[in-house]
């Protein structure tokens, strides 16, 4: 089974090689083929570790375990989709002039975007974790300034300078617990996960704490954490949608795992309860900016931009309370908010397809004009606001059960209270996107009289954008209507592995 | 063997001073002339010089009275006092070194500067007067900066005695490159190259220019009065020179007893430090340019700056218990303060050429530290690959691509700061002094040899790299920034973690790598699409 971990990392880079040496006809064929391929292995992987099993690959580098595949599963769930959704999200430029270069350019760096994330949870020390992230950093980089539009460069440079200097950081964290591991595993070891977790006991709590929260400092800038999420809504915005699916649903939560790895090891040292008081400090802090930051928003890719971040902080949150339902609801809020988030992006892609604006002001009666994007994205948002019936409630629900059974009432409480805002935000704007009639779009934005409304009346474009939204919408209903046994048993070893690392 | 009694090498001391500072003024003036290409005076020339003005009649401006008059011989007196109270040749205490401390010292250095100020102003020319009004406004700096750097000689030695700091620190040599020494030592050169008149503040020794301080003072003087005015400036410097070594940096090579072989060794080698700082100098005059005028007052804030930052680091610095000195902990402590130093440089730089230059060195710094910490036999050898691959990329490949590519983009060179220079640096001393104080309780429980001192040190640096980032809204600058940090952390990474596997490291720098490209490419879309690499019009996304 070891194979798959091999595979899953050959086939988006066999795929971004395959966008090189021909037309993008070929590159976006084998993109989505790539997609599909790496979805279906993640699958694999995570039914072949569903029991607590551990894949091991290329002399110990590569190393798969059950909290690894629930991060792997998330990715290459929004991978597929985001391929799929490209075809057509591209499609429609197919006519203008440098399509095809363009075209091979994203399609070449979407692939490689995919490869470097689905490498993050394979990762088996901390070295290739950071290089991992980092990596991730430096594709998306080029994939949110893909457009070069004076704002996609300016919230490029932000990003690339804002997340490189927190994995600066990150790496000085790396550092400091490889320092103090000398003592126990000698001078030259490779800083593996399990070394650190077995020998955890050994290490001096001071250089474990410090570590522990330079890392939260550090990836918790890639993971968006207030207040070092200012780079989040620029990106976010300005990428392509499928883009922005990737870097929300996967990214965050790929720099997130990062930081889970560091928990494991200042959980398995001793004191259990400081790293997960910074846990909750991070996540409340998040929580609670983006509950304000949403109600504000009139781009509705920045609203669901700060709708990631708030959700990053619920994970937070889930994994600080520390109850085993409220880590497991957390493991899989991860997959849901995947899903869910992704939905919501390439609903927000399918629209600014159709209307040519992101301002929520401008969208009008997409519910009619749009009649598959505009449900779709209304419930996409209900779904992020965690209404029953969407994997989202399952895992916001069993994250807020967890945090009463370990009675962390001020948080809970918190959460619920910012939850609720963000709530009425995100369905108050979505709700004047969809449910109203298209007609109030022409007097709301003030469209110039005699314009060709032809060529640019609001519609769905491809069949495509709608075949990757039913793909998220799938995966965030089915997960709300049943759990697989199988997937609750991989959340549930996943859960085990932070709560009891090192056994 | 002959053994000269206390009292002959106390004359000696002075003697030595004496001939020997127009020697070091002339080979410092000729070493600049080969750098620049030129043939440049004699050696020997300023013997000649002061030959020459001994035999000249003085020519005394009219209002000048007994002061102007006095002042050359009263200056000269005080400097050729110093000699006798600290350590020029022995390390022992001769009978009248201990008639004044370290701030005796400088009192009496202060006496000499002084009278020369008042005859300037006693001689009525506007000229000279200028020349001391301006020592006197941008020397103001000067004498806090010495109060500083005695602190740190006196929480060291709890004594201010020159001879006494030189004692304890070869009785525990690890002291000479504790962080706070090493910064005392900077602040304190820096010091020197003020106080000799030498770049960045003064042109030494050219014609009559609107920017000369020390010589303008001077310029009313003439014959015998100018003759030993000149000399005392040399034997000024000689003296600063012999205080910053055989104080400060290398309080060896001084003789133990009266033995005529060890005093004259000791002569020998007094020589050879002179001429170590003479040559620093001589580096330093040849590739810097001289401050304007207004700016010189923020060099000498850096300096008191660093001296401050100096007593800070001592009071929060980690405790060294029974360490000794080793060549990898003194290699590490050195690295991580100059990259500090170099650091402080780039943010007090406004031009990106000069950044560049810096962080090129500093990425050199960081080879040599890989390469001694192979060489001392605390990382496997594959670090030599290491430091091969830094000064490839990291002094060869980066700093020659960047300078490629914004010469193709025909980018501004200057660049801008949110704040002032001198705020901006006094900024980055708080947070030097933070990193000390918040990794002070922090123990990291590591293997004992390692230099944990140098820690804060590179934290240090990682926090001033992100300031250089915040103050500079200038891409490339703010690249800059970025690959600083990643050389603060490699300091890091090699003083606590030297043992890390290579092929991690190697991986780390191919990531940087990477990134490097990633971030050119975005400069030179700024620059292509918004004809600027200004960041700070990078103000559309908000909210």
């Amino acid at each position: 089974m070891s194979g798959a971990l091999y595979l899953i990392l050959a086939i988006p880079l066999g795929a971004a090689l395959l966008t090189l040496i021909d037309g993008w006809k070929l590159a976006r064929a084998a993109t989505a083929i790539a997609g599909g391929c790496s979805l279906g292995l993640a699958v694999a992987i995570g039914l072949s570790v569903r029991h607590g099993q551990v894949l091991v690959a290329a002399a110990g580098w590569l190393r798969v375990d059950a909290l690894g595949a629930v991060f792997l599963l998330g990715t290459g769930l929004l991978y597929a989709m985001a391929a799929v959704f490209s075809i057509g999200y591209l499609g429609v430029e197919q006519h203008t002039a440098g399509f095809p270069s363009f075209a091979k350019r994203y399609y070449a760096l979407l692939n490689l975007f995919g490869w470097s994330m689905l490498l993050v949870p394979l990762a088996a020390d901390f070295g290739t974790l950071w290089v991992a992230v980092e990596l991730t950093t430096i594709v998306s980089a080029l994939l949110v300034a893909i457009d070069r539009t004076d704002a996609a460069l300016e919230a490029a440079w932000k990003y690339v300078l804002i997340a490189s200097s927190g994995l600066g950081i990150a790496l000085l964290s790396i550092i400091i617990l490889y320092a103090t591991g000398t003592h126990a595993l000698g001078s030259a070891y490779i800083p593996r996960f399990i070394r650190f977790s077995a020998h955890a006991r050994q290490l001096s709590t001071d250089a474990v704490q410090v570590a522990f929260v330079l890392s939260v400092v550090g990836f918790g800038t890639k993971v968006g954490f207030v207040p070092m999420h200012t780079w989040l809504p620029d990106a976010h915005s300005e990428a392509p949608a499928p883009v922005s699916a990737l870097l929300s649903g996967s990214l965050l939560s790929a720099a997130f795992y990062a930081i889970l790895r560091f928990f494991q090891v200042a959980v398995a040292n001793g004191d259990r309860s400081f790293a997960e008081h910074v846990l909750i400090v991070f996540g409340t802090m998040s929580l609670v900016a983006a509950g304000f930051f949403v109600l504000r928003q009139r781009n509705y890719k920045r609203l669901l931009a700060y709708s990631s971040v708030e959700h990053m902080g619920i994970i937070a949150l889930g994994i600080g309370f520390g109850a085993p339902l409220a880590v497991a609801g957390a493991l899989l809020h991860v997959i849901t908010h995947a899903a869910a988030k992704g939905l919501a992006f390439l609903g927000a892609g399918s629209l600014l397809r159709g209307y040519d604006s992101k301002e929520v002001a401008s969208v009008r009666g997409a519910g009619r004009t749009m009649p598959w994007t505009g449900p779709m994205f209304l419930a996409a948002t209900l779904a992020l606001s965690g209404l029953p019936l969407s994997g989202v409630f399952r895992s916001e629900f069993e994250v807020v059960a967890g945090g009463f059974a370990s009675s962390q009432n001020v948080g809970v409480v918190l959460l619920l209270i910012f939850v609720n805002l963000a709530f009425f935000g995100v369905i108050w704007h979505a709700g004047s996107m969809v449910l109203t009639s298209p007609a109030a779009a022409a007097t709301g934005t003030g469209a110039a009289p005699g314009a060709p409304l032809s060529a640019h009346a609001p519609g769905e474009r491809s069949v495509w954008m709608i075949a990757g939204m039913l793909g998220c919408l799938f995966v965030v209903v089915a997960l709300g209507v049943h759990l697989p046994s199988q997937l609750s048993s991989l959340l549930g070893h996943a859960a085990d592995l932070l709560r009891t690392p090192g056994r | 063997m002959l053994v000269l009694p206390h009292w002959v090498i106390q004359v000696l001391q002075v003697v030595v001073i004496l001939v020997l500072a127009p020697l070091v003024t002339g080979i410092i003036a000729r070493g600049e002339a080969i750098i620049q290409q030129r043939r440049g005076p004699r050696v020997l020339q300023p013997y000649y010089d002061i030959a020459k003005l001994l035999q000249k009649e003085t020519v005394l401006p009219e209002p000048a009275g007994p002061i102007f008059r006095a002042a050359p011989y009263v200056s000269f007196a005080a400097y050729a006092t110093v000699p006798l109270l600290i350590p020029v040749l022995t390390t022992f205490g001769l009978p009248l070194g201990y008639m004044a401390d370290f701030f005796g010292v400088g009192m009496i250095l202060a006496l000499a500067s002084f009278i020369v100020s008042v005859a300037a102003v006693d001689s009525g020319s506007p000229y000279a007067q200028l020349g001391s009004s301006r020592l006197r406004s941008f020397g103001a700096f000067n004498e806090p900066t010495v109060i500083f750097v005695t602190f740190v000689l006196a929480l060291t030695t709890h004594t201010d005695l020159p001879y006494a700091f030189g004692a304890t620190i070869r009785s525990s040599t690890v002291q000479v490159v504790r962080p706070s020494h090493l910064l005392m030592i900077a602040a304190f050169f820096m010091l020197v190259l003020v106080e000799t008149g030498r770049i960045p503040v003064e042109n030494h020794g050219g014609t009559l220019e609107f920017g000369q301080i020390e010589e303008g003072r001077v310029a009313e003087h003439s014959g015998p009065g100018l003759a030993f005015l000149r000399w005392g400036s040399s034997v000024k410097q000689l003296l600063l020179f012999t205080i910053l070594m055989n104080v400060l940096v290398v309080p060896w090579g001084m003789a133990s007893s009266g033995d005529l072989g060890a005093v004259a060794l000791a002569i020998g080698l007094l020589f050879c430090k002179a001429l170590g700082v003479g040559v620093t100098v001589v580096v330093i005059e040849s590739s810097f340019a001289k401050l304007r005028l207004y700016k010189i007052p923020e060099f000498t804030v850096a300096s008191f700056m660093l001296a401050v930052l100096a007593v800070v680091i001592f009071l929060f610095q980690p405790g060294y218990g029974d360490l000794h000195l080793t060549v990898f902990g003194a290699t590490a402590t050195i690295s991580a303060v100059l990259v500090l130093l170099l650091e402080f440089g780039m943010l007090r730089s406004q031009d990106v050429w000069e950044q560049l230059r810096l962080y090129a060195l500093s990425s050199v710094v960081v080879a040599a530290l890989a390469v001694i910490t192979a060489a001392t036999g605390h990382g496997n050898s594959s670090l030599y690959a290491l430091g091969a691959v830094t000064i490839a990329l990291k002094a060869l490949v980066f700093p020659l691509g960047i300078r490629f590519v914004l010469r193709r983009l025909d980018a501004e060179p200057r660049v801008p700061s949110v704040i002032g220079v001198a705020s901006g640096i006094l900024v980055a001393i708080v947070l030097c002094c933070f990193a000390f104080v918040a990794l002070r309780p922090i123990h990291i429980g590591a293997e004992a040899a390692l230099p944990l001192s140098a820690l804060p040190v590179a934290v240090g640096g990682l926090l001033i790299a992100f300031l250089l980032m915040v103050l500079r809204p200038h891409a490339p600058s703010q690249l800059l920034g970025f690959l600083v940090l990643e050389n603060a952390v490699s300091v890091a990474s090699l003083v606590i973690a030297p043992g890390l596997p290579i092929i991690l490291a190697l991986l780390l720098l191919f990531d940087v790598l990477i990134g490097v490209l990633v971030f050119v490419v975005l400069v030179q879309y700024l620059a292509v699409e918004r004809t600027a690499i200004r960041t700070d019009l990078l103000n559309r996304l908000t909210g």
